[in-house]
């Protein structure tokens, strides 16, 4: 069983997704019952799996393709955490496209490569080997690649063109990284880092570097972060997708897993490593701020936002403290739930009141009332309001950051968090206060249950997420049994 | 368990959060406000039952609630319960024919959780996220007659409050790191000696000084508070903003260490004291004139907690501060009630009213026998030398501004038809109690009525009023203009100096197709040439040979 | 167990007969329907048979080299039969609806049988003979059958191209038999085995090696000799095209492999090594950066095959040079095998989809690809999953070539040729781009389509290409069946 259990549950989503394929356009009713069918289960599995996993079991499966490419799947907390993130927000996700995209076209293949994305998303989180990690990162650049050209149109393809042109340099860079580390250490296994202390310190610097960068454009660090927000033009449960439940969070997965299970976050200080980093990190969460505030798309500007909030969990990453990296990973979880919300809501204001921009969502609380509360509560969530989830990450990153002797941390937060006031505030202000526009006033009544129910789901999740921090199987709870198990030195 | 130790405090905070959301439900619409007096209840029974011994505990909410209560608590707790209580029957009247009723109950709640959360918080992120809860839901409360004034004020209010929420956000990671603990008492003595210790007090008391309107912070109480449907104006200047102070009192660590700090307060808060009273004086409206003598008021206050590091024994001096804040709390709260009840009546309630308010307003001022009189009295006890002084004259000051706000309110007209009872009566009970209720309490506070009613008190506290009366005769008798202030004085200049810089500029979402790639001419002359044979053949042979001559060397 | 051991003979003697009755009784259903399955099974013999009994020897006419000649089938050969098999018998049955005999009787439709069979046979010859001379002449024959398929349909254009490449092929071939001559007269003997136990290290030797590489390169294509293949791949009709990009470069590339690795394996220079790396490189980078310039889809899948080829001949230098003992260093020559493979997989399904693009839209501009994924979508199904091979991303067997190649390139030292195998991803990723893009296009003007059944054979064969990635322990130690020592320590 605990040989088969992670090759299920990569089932749950594989299946599906090969089978959606090859299902005609018309059998809507089939194609539903599998990806929401594999999603419930893959559900079921994750909850029983993090019972056990919680008491301590480990679950690992290897096999070996070439000699020194192994694929090794290995089950800890901290794939847990982000198998559980996807896994929620996957079901919520489905639920959501299935009727925000109802009567489109060459939805088989949308759903066919959405599932495959999960697929891939689990296999990184799964990934108990660096190049295991790789082999699902690739395949996760592939998957999503159809789903942000889907609309088909000039926009997207060159949204598409960019996105490619961006990650695939990325994991080309950061095969490079791993291949040269492995040719000095032999294959790497997160459970057993490699000896690296002996090493030549100029290589481990390049291979960290190298390995960042690649890891850092779908983590979208600054200056690699292009793709993201063109990216925006595929259709709102896509975006969803790019940003809270898949692509950015590989990234930033990543990144925890190089310095914290390969490197060693006391080696990356020895070698310098960690201030660079967590300096890339905040200009990164400056710059995506800053950027947000000047947008006047409502998409852009959610996209700039998520430039700026996963480099938190980046820079929970590259401070020397096991509280940072607490605040750090429990933002993936975190921002994930906030980031969804608000995607999923951009995308209802879209179908149901053609708002693109800032300036066109005049008004539209009082249309679309539901989707405004949800939507404001993940804003206010990204400022870091409590007890919205966003605070509980903020307030570990800012103690960790004292804790590792950068108060300068803890400046970059609270400027960031004044940013986000600018540039959701405002927005948050034409919602409710401003007469109804053109748009609300043309707008449909609130939609389809289906189209509600999520974005309303992962508010009231990101709320209780922050609500009930404390408890153990909240998101910071789990963190932080990540990090006492794993990380404690 | 999910809570250890007394459930009342649980309950003060659970209660209105409740009938927060239970304004949300339609069915609830009609009879929405009658949710309003009753949400603060369970919280005035806490602090009428007194001080727990205690803690109660949440250990899975947030990162772990910690709740309790001591004396100072208890009477900040107690007083703005009552407040909010008698200001919630006010609203039942008051808010009847208005809109978004549901809004208004819902948001009113929220802020009262917050603002009682902060009296009862034993933990720093407890603390955090009730101080969060008054502030920000009390946007809705500010704004909810959607004027273009309105909106003005709460988007002041709402950049100010963010400032403050992250920068004490900010004071309190740094202390809570240095503490490694977030229960308060144990943050407050870190803080004492903590690295990085001026940063965090100067971020904490940015944050608190935002909402206890310390000047030059205080930019956004003249705007928001006239600008509140009055009973929202009653708790905003009776009980908001003393979470800012109390804030001060649970937060600022004792010790000569604070000496510079101490001053610096001291000195901010007199000098925000003479300053409101001079705005004030400027004002045209009853309400702004309102806000600006909460601003001086609070002055006052902020000093005394300046001084309280340095005190003898701080935790009673607090006490005491307490004390001063019950009295201007209630009374002031009274007192912005009167204005929504001065709309309303005419003839001789009228004169009673304003009779009510002149009586109320020599309280705030001190007027010996009055609660004001044992509040301040109290207050000078524990201040020093010039500082004393200082306070004792500023009541002076208070009773021009007072004397201001009466006349204007005698020459404002009435209008409305609402319910007089639920509106007077309210406003009666939350005088009535300002005048009593210090001399109730002094005792406990260790201020005996003998020492209130001393001569030399008693002269303290009347040549002020004296002096007062003679300003205001001159100023009358010669006809001399008090030059006009904009309400929100400092933020009027900034607003003009200051170009929309937060506009958005309109960028393209997406950028221009970019140029195709440039035409590789070389490339394409290069494949050209060796597509011919001609030059194929001899590179070919030239590939042999150099093959064969490298396997040779 | 004889029945292994015949078959080396048997895969070389059933496509040939195939290919007289296709001549004698032109009835290509049955002939496809015969031969491929029957192929298959030997296929399944010869690998049974290697798995067990390690390398199969057969002495034809019972004659022990020197003095008969021998087919030898070992890990290396087997894996191109079976590749080879794979490929073509794919590409015959896709093939059918395009070359009908009954209906009109074209010179194509006649023609295409026997060539196919013919070229099939010769391949096999190829990968199968353990003899320089003997390589010689089945490399003739590929040439041969090749020559007639680009010219198949008679078009101008078609003739210039497979004049070209007839040009460039004789030169190849005869700089092959000069070097081959050479060597006979200094060693007096031309089987493999026989030569690697010679110390090969005279100036007739090492001339003629030059001359054979050089002859091989000519033929398998390597920049700057690749001018001949973009016109002559990409103007043959689509079945053909697949088989030559995919199998016909490689058998010359097989032979060069044997030659260095198994033959002479103390001739090379280190600079000569490096010579052949440097030109395959500017054949990865070249080859796409013209690729991405096509604006016709069989050009720029031609040139795809260009830039493809270059990854071949880095095995040279990676493969030399001093390698630290790590366990994995054999890598590149296995890697090179795997990306012959893979590649010739991959390639053969993209020629296959892209051919049923250009069917259903009547040319190959670009504009063939519109709205592809709604209208055939398992045509574009099986351009994306042969695209993930060619660009070597995982999973799939052009991954784990990349990979194995990149490990040895990092094992020993040799950064450079790293960054080129990286470099060249991205750039596969760059040409391969612009159809892929266009499959999701909303499509123009009227698009005919191509059944079901059909689309599903390009696919199938793609997939192969991705199994090779996911299943790839099996395939690995398979090759290692019979490898050459010197693919372990490296060429001198």
């Amino acid at each position: 069983m605990n040989q088969a259990l992670p090759l299920i549950i990569l089932a749950t989503a594989l299946v599906p997704s090969l089978i959606t394929f090859f299902l005609a356009e018309d059998r809507v009713w089939v194609r539903n019952a599998l990806n929401l069918g594999g999603a419930v289960l893959k559900l079921a599995l994750v909850v029983f799996m993090l019972a056990e996993v919680g008491r301590g079991q480990v679950y690992q499966t290897e096999f070996e393709l070439v000699p020194g490419l192994s694929l090794v799947l290995r089950i800890d907390a901290l794939s847990l955490l982000f198998v559980t993130l996807s896994t929620v927000l996957w079901l919520l996700t489905t639920v959501y496209a299935i009727a925000y995209l109802h009567g489109g076209k060459n939805l088989p293949r949308f759903f066919g490569f959405f599932s495959l994305c999960v697929f891939a998303t689990t296999g990184i989180a799964f990934s108990g080997s660096l190049i295991t990690f790789f082999l699902f990162y690739e395949l996760l650049t592939l998957a999503t690649w159809p789903l942000v050209v889907h609309k088909g149109d000039a926009a997207s393809i060159r949204a598409g063109r960019t996105y490619l042109g961006y990650t695939l340099t990325g994991s080309a860079i950061l095969l490079v990284g791993i291949v040269w580390l492995e040719s000095l250490t032999g294959p790497v296994a997160f459970a057993a880092p490699p000896q690296l202390a002996g090493l030549d310190a100029w290589s481990l610097r390049a291979i960290f570097l190298l390995l960042i960068a690649g890891l850092g454009v779908k983590a979208a660090l600054v200056g690699l972060h292009v793709w993201l927000p063109q990216a925006m033009v595929a259709p709102a449960p896509v975006s969803a997708l790019l940003h809270a439940v898949a692509v950015v969070k590989a990234g930033a997965f990543g990144i925890v897993r190089v310095v914290y299970d390969i490197y060693g976050i006391a080696l990356v200080q020895e070698i310098d490593m960690g201030l660079p980093l967590a300096a890339i990190a905040s200009a990164t969460i400056l710059f995506g701020s800053i950027r947000a505030l000047t947008q006047h798309g409502l998409k852009p500007l959610l996209a700039y936002s998520t430039v700026s909030q996963v480099s938190y969990i980046v820079l929970g990453a590259a401070l020397f403290s096991q509280t940072a990296v607490v605040g750090g990973l429990v933002h993936l979880v975190h921002q994930g739930l906030m980031k969804i919300t608000l995607f999923f809501c951009a995308g209802v204001f879209d179908e149901r009141a053609g708002v693109h921009d800032i300036d066109e969502i005049d008004g539209i609380g009082a249309r679309l009332p539901w989707t405004s509360v949800a939507f404001t509560l993940g804003a206010l969530g990204m400022i870091g309001l409590p007890p919205i989830a966003g605070f509980a990450s903020k307030w570990y990153l800012g103690t960790g950051g004292l804790e590792a002797g950068q108060p300068w941390v803890v400046a970059v937060l609270a400027v960031s968090t004044l940013l986000n006031g600018a540039y959701f505030l405002p927005v948050l202000y034409r919602i409710w206060f401003r007469e109804p526009g053109p748009n609300a006033a043309a707008a449909e009544t609130e939609g389809p249950a289906m189209l509600l129910a999520p974005p309303i789901a992962t508010a009231a999740l990101a709320l209780a997420a922050g609500l009930f921090a404390a408890a153990a199987l909240s998101p910071l709870g789990w963190a932080t049994l990540i990090v006492e198990r794993q990380y404690a030195p | 368990m999910i809570v250890s130790g007394p459930l009342l405090p649980f309950a003060a905070l659970a209660l209105p959060l409740l009938l927060g959301l239970l304004a949300a439900v339609p069915a609830m619409r009609p009879r929405v406000l009658m949710l309003l007096p009753i949400a603060p209840l369970p919280a005035l029974a806490l602090a009428l039952s007194g001080p727990t011994g205690e803690h109660t505990e949440l250990p899975v909410l947030l990162l772990g609630v910690r709740l309790g209560l001591d004396a100072t608590g208890a009477m900040f707790l107690g007083a703005s319960a009552l407040l909010w209580a008698l200001a919630g029957v006010f609203a039942t009247a008051y808010m009847r024919r208005t809109h978004k009723r549901e809004v208004f109950v819902a948001f009113w709640c929220l802020t009262l959780t917050g603002n009682l959360g902060v009296f009862l918080a034993r933990d720093a992120v407890t603390f955090y996220v009730s101080f969060t809860a008054v502030s920000l839901p009390a946007y809705l409360l500010i704004v909810h007659d959607a004027t273009r004034e309105a909106l003005r004020a709460g988007r002041i209010y709402m950049i100010l409050a963010l400032v403050g929420e992250t920068s004490l956000l900010v004071g309190l990671i740094i202390a809570c790191a240095h503490a490694d603990s977030l229960v308060i008492s144990q943050v407050r003595d870190a803080l004492a000696d903590a690295p990085g210790r001026e940063a965090a007090l100067a971020l904490m008391l940015i944050g608190l000084g935002i909402k206890a309107g310390l000047v030059p912070l205080h930019v956004w109480l003249p705007l928001a508070h006239p600008q509140a449907p009055t009973p929202a104006s009653a708790v905003l200047s009776g009980a908001i903003v003393k979470a800012g102070i109390f804030g001060m009192l649970v937060l600022l660590p004792a010790g000569a260490g604070m000496a510079n700090w101490s001053l610096a307060l001291v000195a901010a808060g007199l000098g925000g004291a003479y300053f409101g009273i001079v705005a004030g004086l400027g004002q045209n409206g009853a309400k702004a004139a309102l806000a600006y003598s909460t601003v001086s008021q609070m002055g006052l206050m902020i000093a005394a907690a300046g001084a309280a590091p340095l005190a003898d024994a701080p935790a009673e001096f607090a006490a005491v501060i307490a004390l001063y804040a019950v009295h201007h709390g209630l009374a002031k709260g009274a007192l912005f009630m009167s204005v929504g009840v001065a709309g309303q009546v005419n003839g001789r309630a009228r004169h009673a009213l304003l009779a009510a308010v002149a009586l109320l307003a020599l309280s705030v001022a001190g007027l010996p026998l009055t609660g004001g009189a044992v509040a301040k009295t109290a207050l000078k006890s524990g201040l020093e030398g010039p500082a004393a002084t200082l306070v004792a004259a500023s009541a002076a000051g208070t009773a021009l501004l007072l004397l201001h706000v009466w006349v204007l309110l005698r020459r404002s007209s009435a209008h409305g038809s609402r319910p007089g009872r639920l509106l007077w009566a309210p406003f009666l009970a939350a005088g009535a109690t300002a005048l009593v209720l210090p001399w109730l309490l002094a005792p406990a506070v260790g201020v005996k009525a003998s020492y209130v009613l001393s001569a030399a008190n008693l002269w303290s506290a009347t040549w002020p009023l004296l002096a007062a009366a003679a300003i205001a005769a001159a100023v009358i008798g010669l006809r001399i203009g008090v030059p006009r202030i904009p309400a929100g004085d400092l933020v009027v200049v900034a607003e003009r100096m200051v170009p929309p810089a937060v506009s958005r500029r309109p960028a393209p979402s997406h950028p221009g197709p970019r140029r195709g790639m440039r035409r590789l001419d070389p490339i394409d002359r290069l494949e050209r040439g060796l597509r011919r044979w001609s030059t194929a053949g001899p590179v070919l042979l030239g590939t042999a040979v150099v093959l064969a001559a490298l396997f040779l060397a | 167990m004889i029945l292994p051991a015949l078959a080396p003979a048997l895969s070389v003697a059933v496509p040939l007969a195939a290919a007289f009755l296709a001549v004698v009784a032109p009835r290509p259903r049955l002939l496809v329907g015969v031969t491929v399955p029957a192929m298959l099974a030997v296929m399944a013999l010869a690998v049974l048979g290697v798995r067990q009994g390690g390398p199969l020897v057969l002495a034809v006419g019972g004659w022990e080299p020197p003095l008969g000649i021998a087919l030898v089938a070992d890990g290396l050969s087997t894996a191109f039969l079976v590749a080879t098999a794979l490929t073509i018998g794919t590409v015959l049955v896709v093939a059918l609806p395009q070359f009908p005999i009954r209906q009109n009787e074209t010179r194509a439709g006649w023609a295409f049988w026997p060539l196919a069979f013919l070229l099939w046979a010769a391949l096999n010859a190829v990968f199968l003979s353990g003899d320089l001379f003997n390589i010689y002449v089945a490399i003739e024959f590929v040439t041969l059958a090749t020559l007639a398929l680009v010219a198949l349909e008679g078009k101008a254009k078609q003739v210039e191209a497979a004049m070209r490449y007839a040009m460039f092929a004789l030169f190849g071939s005869l700089a092959y038999l000069l070097g081959v001559a050479l060597l006979y007269a200094a060693h007096g003997t031309l089987d493999i085995g026989l030569l690697a136990q010679l110390p090969a290290q005279d100036t007739a030797s090492l001339v003629a090696a030059g001359l054979i590489t050089a002859g091989l390169a000519a033929k398998t294509a390597l920049f700057p000799f690749h001018a001949w293949l973009p016109p002559a791949h990409a103007g043959a009709p689509a079945p053909a095209s697949a088989m030559l990009s995919a199998l016909v470069p490689k058998a010359s590339f097989y032979v060069l492999l044997r030659f260095w690795f198994d033959a002479m394996p103390e001739a090379a220079g280190a600079i000569a090594l490096q010579l052949l790396g440097a030109l395959g490189a500017t054949a990865i980078v070249y080859g796409s950066i013209l690729a991405v310039r096509q604006n016709r889809l069989k050009q720029l899948v031609a040139y795809s095959t260009v830039a493809q080829i270059g990854y071949l001949f880095l095995v040279f230098p990676l493969a030399g040079g001093s390698a630290e003992p790590q366990p994995w260093t054999a890598g590149a020559w296995t890697g090179s095998v795997f990306h012959a493979v893979s590649h010739a997989f991959a390639k053969a399904a993209m020629f296959l989809a892209v051919g049923h693009a250009v069917l259903a839209a009547g040319h190959d501009r670009m504009s063939a690809m519109d709205g592809l994924t709604r209208r055939m979508p398992m045509t574009a199904f099986a351009l994306g999953v042969s695209a993930v091979t060619l660009m070597g991303l995982p999973p799939s067997g052009g991954f784990t070539a990349k990979f194995l190649l990149l490990t040895a390139a990092f094992a020993s030292g040799q950064v450079l040729w790293a960054a080129i195998i990286v470099l060249g991803g991205v750039l596969a990723a760059a040409y391969l781009f612009r159809p892929l893009a266009r499959a999701f296009l909303p499509d123009r003007g009227r698009y005919g389509t191509v059944p079901r059944a059909q689309q599903a054979l390009p696919l199938a064969l793609a997939m192969l290409s991705v199994v090779l990635g996911i299943v790839s322990a099996a395939p690995y130690d398979f090759l290692q069946t019979g490898r050459p020592a010197a693919a372990e320590e490296g060429l001198e």
